[in-house]
Formats: C-alpha cells, sequence, structure tokens
C-alpha cells in the first residue's frame, strides 16, 4: 500500500497531460495551417461562422437543409462578420460567411478563399425617439451628418425641413454604431461615402471605421439593445430586427428623391444597377437615378469558402441548396429576396470551383 | 517485511523510501514552476511576435498617437492608455478606502456573530462572472446612472467639465463603477485577514495604555499592515487594468479621450482588444492590438515591480518582516 501512493501522483499527470495533449489548439492567428481542428473529414456536419447580417435566413437553411436526403447538419455561430473571415482563414470553420469584401491583407491571409453571393439583403437605419413617429425621411447627407455629429438633435431645421409637420422633440442624437468586425458597417459606409464626400475623406469605407461620435456596442444584437435603451438612439442593422423588435426605421432618399421602403421589391430593383468590384463582388448601394424604386442601402451578402477543402463535395451540394431554388425561397418572408438569376449563375460557377 | 538485525535494514529501507519520495517531490514541484515559467515565457513571445510589425512602422510614437483608423491604417494607443489608467484609478481611489473600511469593520467592530455571513456575502462579489457583472451594467446599472446620477452631478458640479455633459447609459462612469465592483472584494478579503493578523497583545497593549479604538487603528492596527495594504492595493488595480468583458460592455467602445467627461462613451486597452481582435481589416490592425497587450504586460510588470519596492521600503521602516 505505500508503493501504491507513490503512482497516484505520476498517474494524475499523465492523464491531464494526455488531455493537454488532445486538444490542438485550431486558431493560429499569423500563420493558419490547413486541415486543423474541427474540420476532420465529418461530412455529416458542417460548421460555419460569420455574418449577423445572414444568420436568420441560415438558422432557416440549418432546420431544412437537416430534413433534405443529404441530411446533413449545419452548425452557424453568428459571430460578425469579422470573426467568421477570422474563423474561416484559420480553418477552424468549414465556411465563413461576410457582408463585407475581403480585405487584400484578409484575402493573403485566407489562402486561396473565394467569396460566392448566397444572399441578398438590405440594412435599415433604425432609430428610438420618444415623441417623434415612424418613418422619418431622412437624406443620405443628412445621416452622414448625423453620424459625423454636426447634426445633434432631433429638432433639427435639417430634419424637420424633411418632415414637414412631423413632431419633433429636442432630443439629443447618440448615433450607435457596431464597435465589432461587421460587414453592415462595410455595407453602411459604403452608402454614407458615396452620397457624402466629407464621409468619404473624414471617415471611409471600412467593416470597422472609426466613427467620429457617438458610442459602439457589439453585433446587431448589441446595437439594437443599446439604441433601444438610449432615447434619441439612431443605429443601423438588418431589416429583419424590425418585424422582430416593432422598431421605427427611417426611409432613406434615394439618387431619384424617392423614399422606398425597404421591401423585398425595392431590394431587388437595386440588383438591377450593381457595379462589379475588381475583386468579384458586387456593389449595390446608392443606386443611381435611372433606378427610381431601388432602396439605396440593399446589399449581397457572401459565404467565404476554401478553393480546397476535405468536405469539398458536402460544402458544393449545400451551397448549391443555398443558392438554388429550394434555399432562396425561405428568404422573402424574413426580408431577403431570392437572388437575380445571373447572381445564381455566378455563385453556381464559383462553387463548382471548391475542390 | 524482512525480520533481519534491527539496526542495518530500517535505515536501508527508510532511506529509499524518503530517497524515492524527495525526488520524486522535488521533480514534480519543480515541473510546476517550470510550467508557469514556460507559460508566461511562451505568451510574452507570442505577444512580441505579434506586436512586431505595428512597433516596426509606429515605435514608440504609438503610445502618443491618438488616431485609431483601420481606413487610413494609422494606429495610436493614446486614449485607450488614458482610458485604462483612469478607470482603474477612479476605481482605487473609491474602492480601496471602501475595503478597507469593511476590512476593519469585518475584522474589528462587528459583532461575532456577523461577521462569516457578512465576510461571506462580500467575497461572493469576487465570484460573479465578469460578463454577467458586465449585462447587469447594461441593463440596471447604466440606466440608473443615466437617469439620477449623471443629471445629479450635471446640475452640482457641472462646472468641472468633467461632471457635464449629456447623460448617457454606457460611458466612463458606469465602467468606473462596475471596476469598482470588481476591486472590492478583493482588497476586502485580504484587508480583513490582514486586520486579523495584528498581534492581539500590540492591540491589547494600546487599548490598556488608555487610546480609544479609533486611535488604536489608525496608530497601530494600519501602520501595522500598511506593506499589505499596499499590495492589495496592487492586485486590486492589476484586476481593474485587466478587466476586458464587463468594460467592453459599458463603456461605449469609442477612441476617445476620458479626460472630457466622464459621461462620454470612451475605451480602455483590455476593452479594445476584446472587441476588435476578430475579424482585424488589415495586419497592421491586428499587429496594433497585440501592441496594446503588450502596453498591458508591461503595465502589470511596472506595477508589481512598484508595489514590490513599496512594501520593502515600509517593511524596513518598520524593523519588520511580514
Amino acid at each position: 500500500m505505500p508503493k501504491l501512493k507513490w503512482l497516484i501522483v505520476p498517474l494524475a499527470v499523465a492523464a491531464v497531460a494526455a488531455g493537454c495533449g488532445g486538444s490542438s489548439s485550431s486558431s493560429s492567428s499569423s500563420s493558419s495551417t490547413g486541415g486543423a481542428g474541427t474540420s476532420s473529414a465529418d461530412n455529416s456536419v458542417l460548421v460555419g461562422a460569420g455574418s449577423t447580417f445572414v444568420a436568420p435566413l441560415v438558422a432557416q437553411w440549418e432546420a431544412a437543409y437537416l430534413k433534405t436526403p443529404a441530411a446533413v447538419t449545419i452548425t452557424y455561430g453568428a459571430v460578425g462578420s469579422g470573426g467568421g473571415v477570422d474563423a474561416i482563414t484559420a480553418r477552424s470553420v468549414d465556411f465563413g460567411a461576410s457582408d463585407a469584401p475581403l480585405t487584400s491583407d484578409q484575402a493573403t491571409a485566407c489562402k486561396g478563399c473565394v467569396q460566392i453571393p448566397w444572399a441578398l439583403g438590405a440594412t435599415t437605419v433604425d432609430y428610438n425617439v420618444q415623441g417623434a413617429p415612424n418613418n422619418l425621411k431622412l437624406t443620405g447627407k443628412v445621416l452622414a451628418d448625423i453620424f459625423l455629429g454636426k447634426i445633434t438633435s432631433w429638432n433639427d431645421p435639417a430634419i424637420k425641413a424633411l418632415n414637414p409637420g412631423a413632431s419633433l422633440p429636442a432630443t439629443h442624437i447618440t448615433p450607435i454604431y457596431r464597435s465589432d468586425g461587421s460587414g453592415t458597417s462595410f455595407v453602411f459606409t459604403d452608402y454614407l461615402s458615396s452620397v457624402d464626400p466629407e464621409w468619404a475623406s473624414k471617415v471611409g469605407t471600412s467593416t470597422q471605421p472609426t466613427f467620429p461620435t457617438g458610442t459602439g456596442a457589439e453585433h446587431s444584437s448589441g446595437v439594437i439593445a443599446a439604441m433601444q435603451a438610449t432615447n434619441g438612439g439612431i443605429t443601423y442593422a438588418e431589416t429583419s430586427y424590425i418585424a422582430a423588435d416593432s422598431l421605427d426605421y427611417a426611409l432613406i432618399q434615394n439618387a431619384a428623391g424617392q423614399y422606398p421602403k425597404p421591401t423585398n421589391g425595392a431590394v431587388l430593383a437595386a440588383t438591377t444597377t450593381g457595379t462589379k468590384r475588381p475583386d468579384g463582388t458586387i456593389k449595390l448601394v446608392n443606386p443611381p437615378a435611372a433606378n427610381a424604386k431601388a432602396y439605396p442601402l440593399a446589399s449581397y451578402t457572401y459565404v467565404i469558402v476554401p478553393k480546397s477543402s476535405p468536405k469539398a463535395a458536402t460544402l458544393r451540394a449545400f451551397l448549391n441548396y443555398a443558392v438554388g431554388p429550394t434555399g432562396q425561397a425561405f428568404g422573402p418572408p424574413i426580408g431577403y429576396p431570392a437572388l437575380p438569376s445571373s447572381v445564381v449563375a455566378q455563385a453556381k460557377t464559383l462553387i463548382a470551383e471548391i475542390k | 517485511m524482512s525480520t533481519e538485525a534491527p539496526t542495518t535494514p530500517a535505515p536501508h529501507h527508510l532511506g529509499r523510501r524518503l530517497r524515492i519520495g524527495d525526488l520524486g517531490l522535488r521533480t514534480l514541484t519543480a515541473a510546476a514552476a517550470l510550467l508557469a515559467i514556460l507559460t508566461i515565457g511562451l505568451l510574452v513571445w507570442e505577444v512580441l511576435r505579434g506586436a512586431h510589425e505595428s512597433i516596426s512602422t509606429f515605435g514608440l510614437g504609438f503610445l502618443t498617437s491618438t488616431d485609431w483608423n483601420a481606413v487610413t491604417n494609422v494606429f495610436g494607443a493614446r486614449y485607450l492608455l488614458e482610458g485604462t489608467l483612469v478607470t482603474s484609478f477612479f476605481a482605487l481611489v473609491i474602492a480601496v478606502p471602501l475595503s478597507i473600511a469593511i476590512g476593519l469593520f469585518l475584522s474589528e467592530l462587528a459583532p461575532k456573530a456577523l461577521r462569516a455571513p457578512v465576510g461571506m456575502l462580500v467575497e461572493l462579489l469576487a465570484a460573479i462572472p465578469s460578463v454577467v457583472l458586465g449585462l447587469w451594467g447594461i441593463i440596471v446599472l447604466g440606466p440608473f446612472i443615466s437617469t439620477h446620477i449623471e443629471p445629479w452631478l450635471d446640475d452640482h458640479l457641472g462646472f468641472i467639465p468633467l461632471f457635464s455633459g449629456y447623460a448617457s447609459n454606457v460611458g466612463v462612469l458606469p465602467a468606473c463603477l462596475i471596476l469598482t465592483i470588481m476591486v472590492v472584494p478583493i482588497v476586502s478579503s485580504i484587508s480583513r485577514e490582514l486586520f486579523n493578523s495584528v498581534p492581539a497583545d500590540l492591540k491589547q497593549g494600546a487599548l490598556a495604555l488608555g487610546a480609544t479604538r479609533w486611535e488604536m487603528v489608525r496608530q497601530v492596527a494600519i501602520p501595522q499592515v500598511s506593506a499589505g495594504l499596499v499590495a492589495a492595493t496592487m492586485l486590486g488595480f492589476a484586476r481593474a487594468v485587466g478587466e476586458a468583458i464587463a468594460v467592453a460592455q459599458v463603456i461605449g467602445a469609442h477612441n476617445a479621450s476620458p479626460f472630457g467627461s466622464l459621461f462620454k462613451p470612451a475605451g480602455t486597452l483590455a476593452s479594445w482588444i476584446a472587441t476588435q481582435f476578430s475579424g482585424s481589416a488589415t495586419s497592421l490592425q491586428r499587429s496594433s492590438l497585440y501592441y496594446l497587450a503588450l502596453i498591458l504586460l508591461t503595465i502589470s510588470l511596472v506595477t508589481n515591480v512598484a508595489a514590490q519596492l513599496i512594501v520593502r521600503r515600509i517593511q524596513k521602516r518598520m524593523g519588520v518582516r511580514v
């Protein structure tokens, strides 16, 4: 018995060492190794992470795809576009999702990733002002001035001029923005840079821009919660939050001088005048004046996949399902109009490249 | 066991068991210490490696530059450094006297029956996860501050720019208060132990000579434990400086100076790293976040060394060794 008890401690140490050795850390930031972590070739599960913008739609796909003959479990973590890009760069997930195109540094780090448009949606400007009506009209310039800090109260003459007859209280305006790496921030600042040269030079377009004023919160749910807790708060988030939380939202003037509501029709109208960027992604914000019915803050959202993946066949099957008619049919009821057929064709070509 | 002559086999067996046990003990404890040293070493190495690009681009100017811009790729830590120092000092200024008072109450002044339960409740504050505290800060503390405390401060102390401005649920003030709540349990439990450890004959001697309770505390107990109180304060400071999640939720994530107004949003080193790390747009931004981590590590090192120096000086002056 005295001899046995000396074995307990070494055994414990060995057990701890075995436990530590078993779990490999798969998120190495500066050196991305291929095939580490959870992406073993278990083709009954696909793990993804990224954009909160597309999360409600992916949730629909998760439930439905499991019931198809393919019977693959999709697990999606809505950690934000920035987190999704990091995750797929480290190959700790099978697919990432982002509303913003990869920056050149991110594209280099991701090593052969392709961005495929898989959903279409819109960003809306929501506000919480006690005493003010819903659907206040704002132009792009006024919106930029609000977020630049040049317009500081809700009864400012510029807002009054756009909304004659509306009762506007003297409440202080608090712009609320995304503090994490966000594709929605990219779309919003892309729009503001297009309509306001001062915004373009002072702030620019980015997933993590430096907003001159206001407070930040993490994720869309965070900014919505912060706005609801702040009288006078104004923020930007995807369309689905309006119905889900009964929010007041602003009508943004498009280039034709109209104030379209962010309906599926208005978003689809914006796709007819999309401009292609050098990296293949498509810019939909601020459509030209000829497109009178288009909503000015529409955007595609992209799935980011490596060109060579251990789960290539499973990924191709899922993505073809998602961009095809079955997957896209889940979108319109929750604010994601179906992709136009030209974009579907482009997406399918890119999906076929996954080996 | 063998039944040989009593003298020779007994030392032989005992000696071998002792030597194996000793060797095992020495190896295991040395391995544990080595593991700790290796962890710190690898951590510092990884932070240095990640920060390399930012250090070579900005050098020490990073500490004085106020820009943080992912679009123009220019980054600087000054406002974040100020935010960290302001929130931590403010938290200490409120928390340390409060904690010493709590420690005194629990060791000297409370009825004996109350000491254990009240002590346990104070220590329970330390058990609250920081993310829960942050959530409470957003839901309860923030609105309370913006509807009651900030308007009051603005009305009565508004001539001081620090206490004027629009009331807001998020900002430097809620962050300071959250940090205070986190520092109090640490410093108060240590000070309670310290006050309990003052030799009873010293305390009773002072009382016997006619000192009042307050005089005994002020002239005997506090000087006796001052070295330990300094160490406890530094522990509290380290906690406040390093807190990321709770602060990130209530401070408003804005790169601005905290000296303008306590009601305005700002940022700290730790909370900035927590919010910005995932999805850095450029490699220079990611590297700058590692640089922020390096600054945090340096602050911890400096405060630790400073604490030890102060403690040693107090001990030398008092001629005692704790």
